[in-house]
C-alpha cells in the first residue's frame, strides 16, 4: 500500500527525517507516536502524497472552511464524486439527499444541532469532529490523520476511534495519547531524533515500552 | 524634565520606522518644492456676496425646490447598483485570470481613467443613454474590483485545500474552499465600492445623466443654494444610512428593479459606435490620407510633438504639482481628523459630531468643494488643493479613527497630546502611510476632473479637446493621464513594498 | 428564534412598502415610458441658467407639437459638446446652436442646415465686463488695459463666450489669451461669468449681450460691482439647425414645415423668453464668417 526506501523527508533542503525505509500494508492500523516536532506530520504528508486518491485526510489544522456550515464542510469530502453543477446547487440549497446521507454521521458524533452552523462558530472539539465526519463521508479504504482526537474528551475519542476502525480498513494516525494508540492500532511506529526508532506490532505492548520516546 | 529628552522618539522606535520617517520627509520636501511652482494666490475681492447666500442656503435647505428630487435619488441609486454590480461581476471573473499580464495591464488601464472621463467618452459614442452611465461606472470598477478581488483571493488561507479529495473540479474547489474563505472580505469591499458607486453616480449628473448631480449642478450654477443644500443633505442621508437599506436579502430585489428606474434615453446606433472607433479617435493627420504615405506620418509626428509640447507637458507638470501638494496636505489633515472619531480622544457625543463632520466632507463631491472654495479665493490651485485634501483627509481620517479604536493601551497611558504623540500615532503610522499611498493614485485621478473646473491639469486639456469635438486629442490626453496614473500606482506599490506596509488595507482604502 | 420574529415582520413590511414605492415610481416616471421612435427631439446649448432654458424650450416644444402634429421633446444637456454630439448621433434632430457650435455640428453632419435665426442674431454682439476694482470704464475702443488682468471666458465651446472675445483679444493685443492675461478661466456659462466677475473672483470677463440683458432684468446684477466696458462689433450668432435626413423619417417637406413654423413664432411670451424680436430665415453661408474666425484662431482645423 505504501512504501519508502532510504527516503529523506522534509521541507526543501532541511530534511526532518533522514534515510527512512518503511512499508505499510493494506489492512494495517498504524499509530505514529513521538514528541511533537519529531517528524510525525512530515511522515504523514509523505504517505498522503503517495496515496492521493485512495485515502481520506484529517490534517492537523483540520482543513475546515470556517465560513461554511458543518454540512458543507462534510460534503467537501465528496466534491469529486459529483458534477460541479450539482455541487454548486448543493452549496446554495443543501440537497435533501445529501442531508439524508450526512445526518447519520453527525448524529453519531453529536453534531446534529450544529449541522448548519459555520464551523468557525464551533468549539475546537466540535471542529475536530466535523473534520472526522468529512473523512467518514469521503469514505474509501484508507484514512490518514494527524492527531485527530486531540481536542475531544476520552469518551468521544473512544467513540471516534471505534467508528474509524469500523469504516476504514487501513488507518494511519499520528497520536499523542499512547493508551489510545495501543488500544486501537495493530502496529506502532515511534519516531525520535529524526529517525524511526521503534516499529512493532501492538500485541502485548504496554505503555511503559513507549516511555523512552518521551525522555531525553 | 531632562528625562523626557531620553524618551525614544516614538516614530523611530522600530528599525523599519526610520525609513518611514525618511519617506515621509522626502514627500514633504517634494510637496514644498512643488509649492514653489504652484499658483496659490488669492484674488477674490468681494466673495461675501456669494458666500452669504451660500451660508443662508445651508441653513435653509429647501426640499421642495426640485420636484424631481425623489426621482433623482432613485436614479442615483439605480445607476450605482447596476454599475457596481456589473463592475463587481466582471471584476470577479477577471480576478480569476488576473495572473495574465495582459489582463493586469488592461485592468490598470481602465481603472486609471476617471468615471467622468469614461462617461464623456461614452457620451460621444452612445449619446445620453443609461448605458453611458452604467458603463462609466462599471468599466473602471471592474478594473478596481479585479485587482482587489484577486489580491484578496491570493491572500486567502488555503489550509482546507489539502482536505479536498483528489479529482475534485476546479470550479467546485473554488466555490467550496477558496471563495468562502474570503467571501466576507469580498462582501465588505463590494459594499464599500457601492458607497463609492453612489458618489460616482451622483457626480455623473454633472455631465448630464439624470442623477442627483444633474440638479446639484443646476442649483449651484444658478445660485439656488437652498436647493443645493437640500440635495446635498439628501445625499448625505443616503450615504449615512446605507447599512440600513443595503440588506443582503434585498439586493436581488433591487437589481431586478433598478433597470426599470434608469429611465429612457436616445437609441443607440451601431453606426455611431463604429464611427467613433474608426474615425473620431484616429489622430487627425492619419485620418484621411493613406497610412502608406510617409508625409502623413511626418504630420502625425508634428501633431504629437506639438500636443506634447504645448499641452501635455504643462498639463503633466500641473497634475503632478497639484497631486503632490494635495497628498501631503491630505496626510496632515487625516492626522488631525482621526482623533475626532477615536474613542481614545473623545466621548460619545464628541465622536458623534466628529462622525457627522467627516461624513459630510467625505461625501461632498470634490467638484462641489472646489467650486465653493473658488468663490472664496478666486481661480488658482488653492481651491483644488483644499478640496482634494479635505475630501481625502476625511476618508483616511475615518479609517484611522476606526483603527485607533482597536488599539489597547496600558491603564496608565498618557493623556491628550502625549497620548497622541507617544502612544497612538507611533502605532498607527505604518497604517497611515499605507492608506496614504493607496490614496495617491486616487488623488491624481481626481486632480484630472478638477481640470474641468479650469485648473490646468491634464483633465483641463481633455475637457478642452472634448469641447472642441477633437476626440483624437481627447483620447491622446486620456492615454497620457492613464499612463501617469499607472506610473504613480507602481511607484506607490514599490514604496509600500519597500516599507513593508500591510497589503490588506486596500479593502478599505482604494 | 423568538427574537427574530418582529425583525422579519419589519423586513417584510419594509419590503412590500419599497416594492409599492418602486412600482409607483416606475409607472409615474416620465422617462420610463418607452420613447416612440417618431418623437422629434431637439436640444439647445446650455448657455445660461438651465431652469430658464427649460421654461423657454418647453414652451417651444408645446408650440411645435401643436403646429407639426408629431410628438416633440426637448432634452436639456450639460455642455456645448454634448449638444453637438447628440445632434451628430441623431439623438436630436433639431438644435438651437450658437454660431460656433452650429458650424461645428453642421460640419460633422453633412446635409444639415441652418434654417432660422433670431432677428438680433444677424448682428449679435458681446460685452466685455469688469469688476469695479479694476477701475476700467466703458469705451468705444478695445480696452487695451485688460492685459495682465484675470480674465474669464464663458464655456470653452461658446461663440460669444469664447470665439469672438478670443478673436478680438488676439487681433488687438497680438498675443494669445494665455500670454495676455495673468490668468485665464472658463466659467462654464454666461450667467456664471457675470456672477464670478461680480464677486471679483475674475476681474474681467466676456459675456453674451442677451444673457446680460436677461440677468439685468431679473435683478441679479449689481451695477456698482460689475459694469460693461466694451461692446464688440456685430457677428452672426444663434440659429436653429436641423439634420438633413429628417424628411426621410417624418415625410417629405418636414424640414421646410419646421422652418416655416419656427419663422412664424409670434407668441410674445416665447419671443420674450429668448429674448428675440422675431425669427428670420438663415442659411449655412450666413455663418461663413464664424467658420473663418474659428479657423483663424485654430478652434477648428
Amino acid at each position: 500500500m505504501f512504501q519508502l526506501i532510504n527516503a529523506n523527508l522534509g521541507y526543501k533542503q532541511s530534511s526532518v527525517l533522514t534515510n527512512i525505509s518503511l512499508k505499510i500494508n493494506s489492512g494495517e492500523r498504524v499509530a505514529l507516536v513521538g514528541e511533537s516536532g519529531a517528524g510525525k506530520s512530515t511522515l504523514l504528508s509523505a504517505f498522503q502524497s503517495q496515496m492521493k486518491n485512495k485515502a481520506a485526510l484529517i490534517p492537523q489544522d483540520l482543513g475546515l472552511v470556517n465560513n461554511l456550515s458543518v454540512f458543507h464542510n462534510i460534503y467537501i469530502g465528496r466534491l469529486n464524486s459529483y458534477s460541479s453543477v450539482y455541487n454548486l446547487l448543493n452549496l446554495a440549497w443543501p440537497q435533501r439527499r445529501e442531508v439524508g446521507k450526512i445526518k447519520p454521521l453527525v448524529e453519531r458524533l453529536g453534531l446534529v444541532e450544529n449541522l448548519f452552523k459555520p464551523t468557525g462558530e464551533l468549539s475546537g472539539g466540535q471542529q475536530q469532529r466535523t473534520a472526522i465526519c468529512r473523512a467518514l463521508f469521503q469514505g474509501g479504504d484508507a484514512i490518514i490523520g494527524d492527531e485527530p482526537v486531540s481536542a475531544v474528551d476520552k469518551h468521544m475519542a473512544n467513540l471516534i476511534m471505534e467508528t474509524l476502525v469500523e469504516k476504514f480498513t487501513t488507518i494511519v494516525l499520528a497520536m499523542h495519547d499512547v493508551d489510545l494508540a495501543i488500544k486501537f492500532s495493530t502496529r506502532i511506529i515511534g519516531i525520535k531524533d529524526s529517525a524511526i526508532c521503534f516499529d512493532q506490532s501492538t500485541m502485548n505492548l504496554t505503555r511503559k515500552d513507549l516511555d523512552f520516546l518521551y525522555k531525553h | 524634565m531632562v528625562k523626557s529628552f531620553y524618551k525614544p522618539d516614538p516614530v523611530i522606535s522600530r528599525p523599519q520606522n526610520t525609513s518611514m520617517v525618511r519617506v515621509s520627509l522626502i514627500f514633504v520636501g517634494v510637496a514644498l518644492f512643488c509649492f514653489y511652482f504652484a499658483d496659490i494666490s488669492i484674488t477674490t475681492h468681494d466673495p461675501w456676496l456669494e458666500i452669504d447666500r451660500m451660508i443662508a442656503g445651508v441653513f435653509a435647505p429647501d426640499f421642495l425646490a426640485t420636484s424631481a428630487i425623489g426621482d433623482a435619488l432613485l436614479k442615483t441609486v439605480s445607476f450605482a447598483f447596476i454599475g457596481v454590480a456589473m463592475g463587481a461581476i466582471a471584476g470577479f471573473l477577471l480576478a480569476q485570470i488576473f495572473h495574465f499580464r495582459v489582463v493586469r495591464l488592461l485592468c490598470s488601464f481602465v481603472r486609471s481613467i476617471h468615471e467622468l472621463f469614461w462617461a464623456l467618452i461614452f457620451l460621444q459614442m452612445l449619446g445620453l443613454t443609461p448605458i453611458t452611465g452604467i458603463l462609466a461606472i462599471g468599466l473602471p470598477y471592474a478594473g478596481i474590483c479585479a485587482k482587489v478581488y484577486s489580491e484578496t483571493l491570493d491572500e486567502a488561507q488555503t489550509n482546507a485545500l489539502q482536505a479536498v479529495p483528489y479529482g475534485s473540479s476546479i470550479i467546485s474547489t473554488f466555490f467550496y474552499v477558496r471563495l468562502p474563505e474570503v467571501w466576507i472580505h469580498i462582501v465588505n469591499y463590494t459594499t464599500y465600492r457601492f458607497e463609492c458607486g453612489l458618489r460616482s453616480s451622483a457626480v455623473l449628473g454633472f455631465i448630464g445623466l439624470p442623477t442627483l448631480g444633474f440638479y446639484l449642478e443646476t442649483a449651484f450654477n444658478e445660485g439656488n443654494y437652498s436647493e443645493a443644500s437640500a440635495l446635498l443633505i439628501t445625499f448625505y442621508i443616503l450615504i449615512a444610512t446605507i447599512r440600513y437599506w443595503l440588506r443582503p436579502k434585498l439586493i436581488g430585489f433591487y437589481l431586478i428593479f433598478a433597470p426599470f428606474l434608469l429611465g429612457g434615453g436616445a437609441d443607440i446606433q451601431v453606426g455611431n459606435i463604429a464611427r467613433f472607433l474608426t474615425v473620431d479617435i484616429v489622430p487627425a493627420p492619419l485620418r484621411e490620407s493613406s497610412l502608406l504615405d510617409a508625409s502623413s506620418w511626418i504630420d502625425f509626428f508634428y501633431w504629437t510633438a506639438s500636443l506634447i509640447n504645448s499641452q501635455a507637458f504643462p498639463g503633466i507638470i500641473a497634475t503632478v504639482v497639484l497631486t503632490q501638494i494635495a497628498l501631503v496636505v491630505t496626510g496632515f489633515l487625516s492626522l488631525a481628523f482621526f482623533p475626532l472619531i477615536s474613542e481614545k480622544f473623545l466621548g460619545k457625543y464628541g465622536r458623534m459630531i466628529g462622525h457627522l463632520f467627516l461624513v459630510v466632507i467625505r461625501s461632498t463631491p470634490e467638484f462641489i468643494l472646489a467650486y465653493i472654495f473658488l468663490q472664496f479665493w478666486g481661480p488658482s490651485m488653492l481651491p483644488a488643493i483644499v478640496a482634494l485634501s479635505l475630501h481625502n483627509g476625511a476618508i483616511i481620517g475615518h479609517l484611522m479613527g476606526r483603527y485607533s479604536n482597536e488599539i489597547s493601551l496600558r491603564p496608565d497611558h498618557a493623556k491628550a497630546i502625549d497620548l497622541y504623540g507617544f502612544e497612538i500615532l507611533p502605532r498607527l503610522y505604518g497604517q497611515f502611510l499605507a492608506f496614504l499611498f493607496y490614496r495617491w493614485e486616487v488623488i491624481m485621478r481626481e486632480t484630472a476632473i478638477l481640470g474641468i473646473l479650469g485648473i490646468a491639469t491634464l483633465g483641463f486639456y481633455v475637457d478642452s479637446a472634448l469641447a472642441d469635438i477633437r476626440l483624437d486629442r481627447a483620447l491622446f490626453f486620456i492615454v497620457i493621464t492613464a499612463s501617469l496614473n499607472i506610473g504613480i500606482d507602481s511607484l506607490s506599490r514599490y514604496i509600500r513594498n519597500r516599507l513593508r506596509l500591510s497589503r490588506t488595507v486596500q479593502h478599505n482604502s482604494s | 428564534m423568538i427574537n427574530n420574529v418582529p425583525k422579519i415582520n419589519l423586513l417584510k413590511k419594509s419590503f412590500s412598502f419599497l416594492m409599492l414605492a418602486l412600482i409607483w415610481f416606475v409607472l409615474s416616471s416620465p422617462l420610463s415610458t418607452a420613447k416612440a421612435s417618431d418623437t422629434f427631439v431637439f436640444t439647445a446649448i446650455p448657455d445660461e441658467d438651465e431652469s430658464r432654458l427649460r421654461q423657454r424650450f418647453n414652451k417651444v416644444a408645446i408650440y411645435l407639437e401643436e403646429k407639426l402634429g408629431v410628438p416633440i421633446k426637448y432634452i436639456p444637456v450639460k455642455s456645448y459638446a454634448a449638444a453637438v454630439a447628440a445632434f451628430r448621433n441623431d439623438q436630436v434632430q433639431l438644435a438651437w446652436f450658437g454660431g460656433l457650435s452650429g458650424v461645428r455640428a453642421r460640419t460633422l453632419v453633412p446635409g444639415s442646415q441652418a434654417i432660422a435665426q433670431g432677428f438680433e442674431d444677424q448682428a449679435f454682439f458681446n460685452y466685455f465686463i469688469a469688476h469695479y476694482s479694476t477701475g476700467l470704464k466703458r469705451s468705444n475702443k478695445f480696452p487695451m488695459k485688460i492685459a495682465g488682468k484675470i480674465f474669464t471666458f464663458g464655456s470653452k465651446g461658446s461663440t460669444s463666450g469664447r470665439l469672438i472675445p478670443e478673436f478680438h483679444i488676439r487681433k488687438n493685443l497680438k498675443k494669445s489669451p494665455n500670454d495676455v492675461f495673468k490668468k485665464v478661466g472658463y466659467s462654464g456659462n454666461h450667467t456664471r461669468t457675470i456672477q464670478l466677475v461680480q464677486s471679483g473672483a475674475y476681474q474681467v470677463g466676456a459675456v453674451n449681450s442677451k444673457v446680460w440683458e436677461n440677468e439685468m432684468k431679473a435683478g441679479k446684477i449689481d451695477p456698482s460691482k460689475v459694469s460693461i466696458i466694451w461692446k464688440t462689433p456685430p457677428y452672426p450668432n444663434y440659429q436653429w439647425s436641423i439634420r438633413g435626413d429628417v424628411d426621410k423619417h417624418w415625410g417629405a417637406g418636414f424640414k421646410s414645415r419646421v422652418k416655416e413654423i419656427l419663422l412664424n413664432i409670434k407668441d410674445p411670451t416665447i419671443l420674450a423668453s429668448f429674448p428675440r424680436k422675431s425669427f428670420v430665415p438663415a442659411s449655412n453661408s450666413d455663418y461663413q464668417p464664424i467658420l473663418d474666425v474659428a479657423k483663424a484662431i485654430k478652434l477648428i482645423d
